[in-house]
């Protein structure tokens, strides 16, 4: 395990080349939002940044986003366990939050969450076994007027959902890549207390269709 | 039917009606070339007349917060937009940000220009990244090329720099002070109060900063154009302009609905919206979000103003109405709505997050068929006792709904308990 309680010197990159010229790029922006010694505010938008490139924060990228800012690994932590839209292990490739806040809720969310469960064989909070798709509920997305709503991969709407067009959406979603995954604990161990300190599952990287990026640096100082 | 007057809307049926040229074309952007050869206090003044309410739930008058703000002698002062639209039940200023981007950016500049103020943000939700806020920061880029945004804006030496800034899923961080801890790059634990935002040591970065809504700050063309003694006529006493009512459940054309303030439950459901789906009975209202306390059937004829709604106790809110018809079971309704407080408490007092968590568990214990009378009971205690006791009002949120359900709809309780 990586200390989180103290700044560790230099961390290794979780990234690869073509992810640390994107990341890199992108982190330059955010940090220039704020004045120069309030740097460390972008926080956020560097944790949405690594999650664009891995898909989910592993400790040792909240270690390296921590390095980059110059801020105490735990506050990382703190951060990244406290808003639902970072995740701390794997998903699917294709994340499917629905809505299930009052206004979807009259309008039948229950049966949409029930319509994904059967379809996809998974339960809210677990991925289906190719890796393909993991499902949640989420809090109101501001879409009450087009009820009940779905969220795809964080921040794509699908409005005004029926059990047609959410069998639509899969279907049209099974032929897209979607996110990159970056290997970890297993994704169908994400009930089990345990999982998170399991490391890399031949399974997670192996059926998924195509190689996850690295996540995890070899060298861990 | 006299004329609906449209003051936010006015681009929205339009192809590309959120565009620089649709905009443009509708008279967009004549109001900050006049609001810059104002005194900035001359602006103040002018929003002070218009009796604007602050759009994001609290209805506090924008002229007198910012007032506070221009009192202040501790430099930078800022000015943050709340876009963090989480409340459920409401939908309207991410309408603004996708449908008519540039009003809500013209009113910001002169926002900015009233308080003297060099550097703003608008924190969107999460969720809004790539849609909406990607939206709006287009049509930023759009005003820092058109000399709107920048420095020396038209010539008249005024800079200002405006940045968009994300969350990342967190419904306390539409809390003023949590949204600036946000900011900030923390977790969004609301702040002891006082200091309040617009003083010393209470703001961003612990300087003087005024929070305002995106619908508050896109009505500042309209008041900077034709006067706030106009926009202060189109409303009801105190409560100046029109208001984005973001309607949702059984009515026929839910969205959102421009009307005067203080228009009537009644005339927004049935000449807004079409009446009741499937010609159902109206049996429930939320008037303005999930935490604003429920209305009967009985009572659709209640003005929607601030004052009125407050002097009934409930409140106006974020302008999220929501119509739920005679199907609805209310225990349900507010199972589902304390399951959202339970989980979006976010932890800070121990009133509320023990609180928000029991109430939602009995609240599923009786839908289950599993509660005594005594449960129901105990709902409306528990909620009781969490009001006024934390540092923000998420508790009195979850309170509100917990007591008028069971106070309005107690049959709908009873028939689902023993004893």
């Amino acid at each position: 395990m990586i200390a989180l309680s103290t700044n560790a010197g230099e961390v290794p990159s979780p990234f690869d080349a073509e992810q640390q010229r994107r990341f890199d790029e992108a982190f330059e922006k955010a940090v220039a939002k704020y004045p120069p010694e309030r740097r460390r505010s972008a926080l956020l938008a560097v944790l949405h940044l690594a999650q664009d490139e891995l898909g989910w924060l592993s400790e040792p990228t909240m270690a390296y986003v921590a390095f980059r800012l110059d801020i105490p690994p735990v506050r990382v932590r703190e951060v990244a366990t406290f808003y639902t839209m970072y995740r701390l292990r794997p998903v699917g490739r294709h994340h499917i939050g629905v809505c299930n806040s009052v206004s979807c809720w009259a309008m039948g969310s229950e049966n949409i969450l029930k319509h994904c469960e059967e379809r996809l064989g998974i339960r809210p909070g677990h991925t289906t076994q190719d890796g393909q798709f993991s499902l949640e509920e989420v809090a109101c997305l501001a879409s009450c007027g087009t009820a009940p709503a779905v969220l795809v991969n964080n921040f794509t709407y699908a409005e005004n959902v029926t059990p047609e067009s959410m069998d639509a959406l899969i279907a049209r979603l099974r032929t897209e890549p979607g996110q990159t995954m970056a290997p970890g604990p297993h994704p169908r161990h994400l009930e089990d207390k345990h999982g998170i300190e399991k490391q890399s599952d031949p399974q997670a990287t192996g059926t998924l269709g195509q190689p996850a990026a690295t996540a995890v640096p070899t060298d861990r100082r | 039917m006299a004329e609906r007057v449209k003051i936010l809307t006015v681009d929205w049926d339009k192809p590309e009606g959120w565009s620089l040229s649709t905009y443009k074309a509708s008279g967009g952007w004549q109001a900050l070339p006049k609001a810059l050869k104002m005194q900035p206090q001359q602006i103040v003044d002018e929003v002070v007349k218009s009796n604007l309410r602050g759009r994001g739930g609290a209805g506090f008058p924008t002229g007198m917060k910012w007032n506070f703000v221009r009192k202040e002698t501790s430099f930078p002062k800022y000015l943050v937009v709340n876009a963090d639209e989480g409340e459920p039940g409401t939908f309207k200023d991410r309408a603004i940000l996708e449908k008519s981007p540039h009003m809500f950016v013209e009113g910001l500049v002169i926002g900015c220009y009233a308080l003297d103020c060099h550097l703003t943000y608008v924190y969107c939700r999460g969720e809004f990244r790539k849609g909406a806020a990607a939206r709006l920061q287009q049509a930023i880029d759009e005003a820092y090329a058109q000399g709107y945004l920048g420095k020396n804006i038209l010539g008249s030496g005024f800079d200002l720099e405006m940045h968009v800034v994300v969350g990342a899923g967190a419904y306390i961080c539409g809390e003023e002070t949590a949204l600036l801890e946000s900011l900030e790059g923390r977790k969004g634990y609301p702040r002891l109060k006082p200091p309040f935002p617009a003083n010393a040591g209470g703001g961003l970065f612990k300087q003087p900063t005024a929070v305002n809504n995106v619908e508050t700050l896109a009505n500042l063309p309209a008041i900077v154009e034709k006067g706030g003694e106009w926009f202060a006529n189109v409303g009801v006493p105190k409560n100046g302009g029109t208001r984005l009512y973001a309607v949702s459940g059984h009515v026929n054309k839910p969205g959102v609905h421009e009307a005067p303030m203080g228009t009537t439950f009644r005339v927004l459901l049935d000449e807004y919206c079409g009446g009741m789906r499937g010609n159902k009975k109206l049996k429930a209202i939320i008037p303005g979000g999930s935490s604003s306390a429920v209305m009967t059937a009985e009572e659709v004829d209640w003005p929607s103003d601030f004052d009125t709604l407050k002097a009934k106790k409930t409140m106006a809110g974020s302008g999220g109405v929501v119509y739920l018809d005679e199907d609805t079971n209310m225990a349900f309704a507010l199972a589902n709505v304390m399951r959202f407080y339970a989980h979006e408490s976010c932890g800070q007092c121990t009133p509320c997050r023990e609180g928000t968590a029991w109430l939602s568990r009995l609240l599923d214990k009786i839908c289950d068929g599993r509660g005594e009378k005594v449960d129901v009971d105990n709902v409306h205690q528990i909620a009781r006792q969490m009001e006024m006791k934390t540092i923000c009002a998420l508790a009195d949120g979850a309170a509100m709904p917990a007591k008028s359900y069971i106070e309005k709809f107690r049959a709908d309780f009873d028939a689902l308990v023993r004893g």
